[in-house]
């Protein structure tokens, strides 16, 4: 069996003309590696990237150059097709993608040229969790005083398929909080304001852009999703107060792409060796102190999930019964 | 407050903090030569090299470089017609126009002279603005911002073109802005609007390389059918001579130059507006200030004062967009955005410590901002008898290089061969404008403002119904939309009225 695979490893590797054979251990000196960054310079993906190009190469063989390379377009469909279908599996090319893709993928948008479960995976660099904040003036101190209040909270969002809607959206669908959702900021930034200004009392986001507004005491957060990160453990999961399995299945689906909040992955085929010789630098790198140092002043908590538990993530995403997709295509769209 | 003033002043005098914001300035300086290089992507990679920065050194590479962006890339616009910034293409109206009249030098004497004031103003704006600063920003909710933006296509667009005929096509093309500005996703139901199954449209058009075609290609192709220089066969003594006569322009028309400046900084206070917004306001405001319908003939055609006020008000923004970024952590503009990336690295959290405990850091911000400009402007004035030449280099050896830039701009943005292919559509679409007697300004503006109109119009809807018609500020702005668009219709009739009497 294992000779069976290193010979099919061996013919790959000759069909694509790679620098690396199956038999050889992989080793990138001389060589550049690009980061293939699926949104522009200066979002949260690409500072992910940044930090990683400065600090993976001390622990890759040979000591390559790491480039990162943006290329934004389709919420970053076009990265994740390139890295698919175009770039060579040799080795030289990553991408990292909106972590929303595997819900493209499941939700059947046309544009969707990969398959998720046959990337190489390389792992996930850390995780985002969501949660929601409301305004600090309000009376409500828990999600429990909310539901109990009965009264409408407004809460400011950006649009569908982003989590600054889909996720209020499935707490006023299935938790009996009375939710009015405000959409069309154009950032999360921009929420901050209209709370700021009193327009809107709440808004839905990532833990980690929310930090500085909730240290502020301008907001305080009550609920969050599965994702987890230090800080918000207390607080309670939205799929543990779902009514119905089926109420659980789907925030679980809209949350599960979280768990995977900064995915890496190598183009389809990428020899074994080399896929665990950047699993190793990512994970290497990413305990770095001096990166660590690094991303706690840029407010980043990296964390590494290695690619195989990733992968199991992704499959168990894409094999929901037809009737839950469904319904979950209902309520959440592919976005960013 | 006067200490914090000094001692921020002191600050950037540091040796070290200096070198980072000549540093800083240096960089800039090509940035905005180099036409689709923008500010903000050039923000996002210089980022890294902060982290073993002090917040005053920084803050100085960075606002050094981000402040002098605009300044150089009106230079571009200027010269080439080509847009060296998203924002500074409201300079090639009257900018370019004039380099083609073999005034180049004068256009860029004002232009550098106007940026100057335009800074300063923002610099003093963002210094006098932090005890109000909260209050101001939370006055304008998003029924405001969207008649902000009503108030400046109605401007535009009855400013751009003379007479009724000329105001129908200018709201025309207004409309037709907004509507290419539907382009891609929509931010309520996530649909896919014209996107016509390609992924490249599902993000919306880019700015860039739309200015880049409206703007460039028609001056291109003028210039290759001329077969000659950019100012024409016009004696060359008079290009060597204008810069003094454009800074004399900047006086002689300084309180237009101020009020665009202050216009400038108030769409820069106004988070979600954009640096874009900004110019064309400014522009706007300069049209109107022409007395009578011969004057406002002049405007397009290389009237100074139609790059007095986009030169001062691309600039004021900065400082006025730093106000909301320092007051809230909410950036005012794109740069802003990735700049408050900085404020993390830096160890700083904006916020109101930063007018408290960090106010020296705020007043060196200030003090990078008026230093980064002073000393730019002034590397400019030596070099600009030598720009200003360049307009008298033979079409033929200039449209190469002109060529190469435009596509190297456009490229640029996505790294994607659509924004070619855009930068060329809108180019066709900008030479037949031309050719039809159509404004391209409204067209812009309607670009540029219409998912600011489109969003904030559904917020309103949405979270106050009908009851954001009568929020006192919305009845003012709505007032104001209404005497933008009749005040040049008037003033047509009283002075056909009197050209009558004269006859």
């Amino acid at each position: 069996m294992k000779t069976r695979l290193a010979l099919v490893l061996a013919i790959a590797a000759l069909a694509a003309g790679l620098p690396f054979g199956a038999a050889r251990s992989a080793s990138f000196e001389g060589k550049t590696i690009t980061i293939v960054v699926g949104f522009k310079a200066g979002g949260g993906y690409d500072r992910v990237a940044r930090i990683l190009a400065r600090h993976i190469p001390k622990y890759l063989p040979g000591n390559p150059n790491v480039i990162v390379q943006n290329m934004p377009g389709g919420n970053s469909i076009t990265a994740a097709n390139h890295v698919y279908a175009v770039a060579k599996p040799d080795g030289l090319t990553i991408g990292t993608f909106n972590r929303n893709l595997v819900l493209a993928q499941l939700t059947k948008v046309r544009a969707v040229r990969f398959d998720q479960t046959k990337f190489a995976w390389v792992g996930s660099a850390a995780s985002e969790s969501t949660v929601l904040a409301i305004r600090s003036d309000l009376p409500y101190r828990t999600f429990d005083d909310l539901r109990k209040s009965g009264k409408t909270l407004i809460i400011g969002a950006t649009g569908p398929g982003a989590n600054t809607y889909d996720f209020p959206l499935l707490l006023k669908e299935f938790l009996g909080v009375d939710l009015k959702i405000v959409s069309g900021y154009s950032s999360s930034a921009d929420i901050m304001l209209a709370i700021e200004r009193k327009e809107v009392d709440a808004r839905a986001g990532s833990y980690t852009s929310l930090r500085p507004f909730i240290d502020r005491k301008l907001v305080h957060p009550v609920i969050r999703a599965r994702a987890i990160e230090t800080g918000i453990e207390q607080l309670p999961v939205d799929e543990d107060l779902a009514p119905t399995p089926r109420a659980k299945a789907i925030m679980a689906l809209r949350s599960a792409p979280e768990v995977i909040g900064r995915p890496y992955v190598m183009p389809p085929g990428t020899p074994d060796d080399i896929v665990n010789a950047m699993r190793e630098a990512f994970d290497k790198a990413i305990k770095d102190p001096q990166l660590m140092a690094e991303a706690k002043k840029g407010k980043m908590e990296l964390e590494f999930m290695p690619g195989g538990e990733v992968l199991k993530i992704v499959k168990v995403v894409l094999s929901q019964p037809k009737d839950v997709v469904d319904e979950f295509s209902k309520y959440v769209k592919f976005g960013e | 407050m006067i200490d914090a003033l000094l001692e921020g002043l002191l600050l950037v005098l540091q040796w070290k903090a200096f070198a980072f914001m000549l540093l800083g300035i240096g960089v800039g300086f090509w940035v905005g030569l180099l036409p689709g290089l923008g500010g903000a992507t050039t923000l996002a990679l210089m980022l890294p090299f902060i982290y073993a920065m002090t917040p005053v050194e920084g803050f100085a590479f960075l606002l050094g470089m981000h402040s002098v962006v605009a300044t150089t890339g009106d230079i571009t616009s200027v010269l080439f017609g080509i847009p060296g910034e998203g924002t500074t293409a409201a300079t090639i109206l009257d900018g370019h126009a004039m380099a083609k009249k073999g005034e180049a030098g004068r256009a860029l004497g004002a232009v550098l002279a106007s940026s100057l004031v335009g800074a300063l103003v923002g610099a003093a704006a963002l210094a006098l603005a932090i005890p109000v600063v909260r209050p101001l920003v939370l006055t304008f909710g998003s029924p405001e911002l969207f008649m902000i933006a009503i108030v400046g296509i109605a401007f535009i667009a009855s400013l751009s073109a003379q007479g009724g005929r000329g105001m129908l096509r200018g709201f025309l093309a207004g409309g037709v802005g907004l509507m290419v500005a539907t382009v891609g996703q929509d931010p309520q139901a996530g649909i896919a609007r014209y996107t016509f199954d390609s992924l490249y449209l599902w993000n919306g058009l880019d700015l860039v390389p739309v200015l880049i075609g409206i703007f460039a290609i028609p001056e291109i192709v003028d210039l290759i059918v001329r077969g000659t220089s950019i100012a024409g066969d016009l004696p060359r003594s008079r290009l060597n001579q204008g810069a003094i006569e454009g800074v004399k322009d900047t006086f002689r028309h300084f309180w237009l130059t101020i009020r665009c400046s202050l216009i400038g900084t108030f769409i820069g206070i106004m988070p979600g507006l954009g640096g874009a917004v900004a110019q064309w306001l400014a522009y706007g405001h300069a049209a109107q200030s022409a007395r009578t319908a011969e004057e406002r003939k002049g405007f397009g055609r290389g009237d100074v004062r139609g790059v007095l006020g986009p030169g001062a008000a691309n600039n004021s923004k900065e400082g006025g967009s730093l106000i909301p970024t320092v007051a809230f952590g909410v950036p005012g503009s794109s740069s802003m955005a990735i700049l408050l990336g900085g404020f993390f690295l830096l160890g700083l959290v904006p916020g109101p410590d930063m007018l408290t405990t960090h106010l020296a850091v705020t007043f060196s911000m200030v003090w990078t901002i008026v230093l980064a400009n002073v000393i730019t402007v002034i590397a400019c004035f030596v070099l600009l008898n030598h720009l200003a030449r360049v307009t008298a280099v033979r079409g033929h050896f200039l449209v190469p290089v002109i060529l190469v830039l435009v596509f190297i701009g456009s490229y640029t943005t996505n790294n994607h061969y659509g924004d070619i292919l855009l930068m060329l559509s809108f180019g066709a679409v900008g030479y037949l404008m031309v050719a039809g007697g159509w404004p391209r300004a409204p067209f812009v503006l309607g670009l540029v403002l219409g998912k600011i109109v489109e969003n904030n119009l559904y917020i309103s809807v949405a979270r106050y119904d009908a009851a954001w018609l009568t929020r006192p500020v919305v009845l003012v702005l709505m007032a104001l939309a209404v005497a933008a668009i009749l005040y040049p219709l008037i003033q047509a009739r009283r002075s056909g009225a009197r050209s009558e009497k004269h006859a």
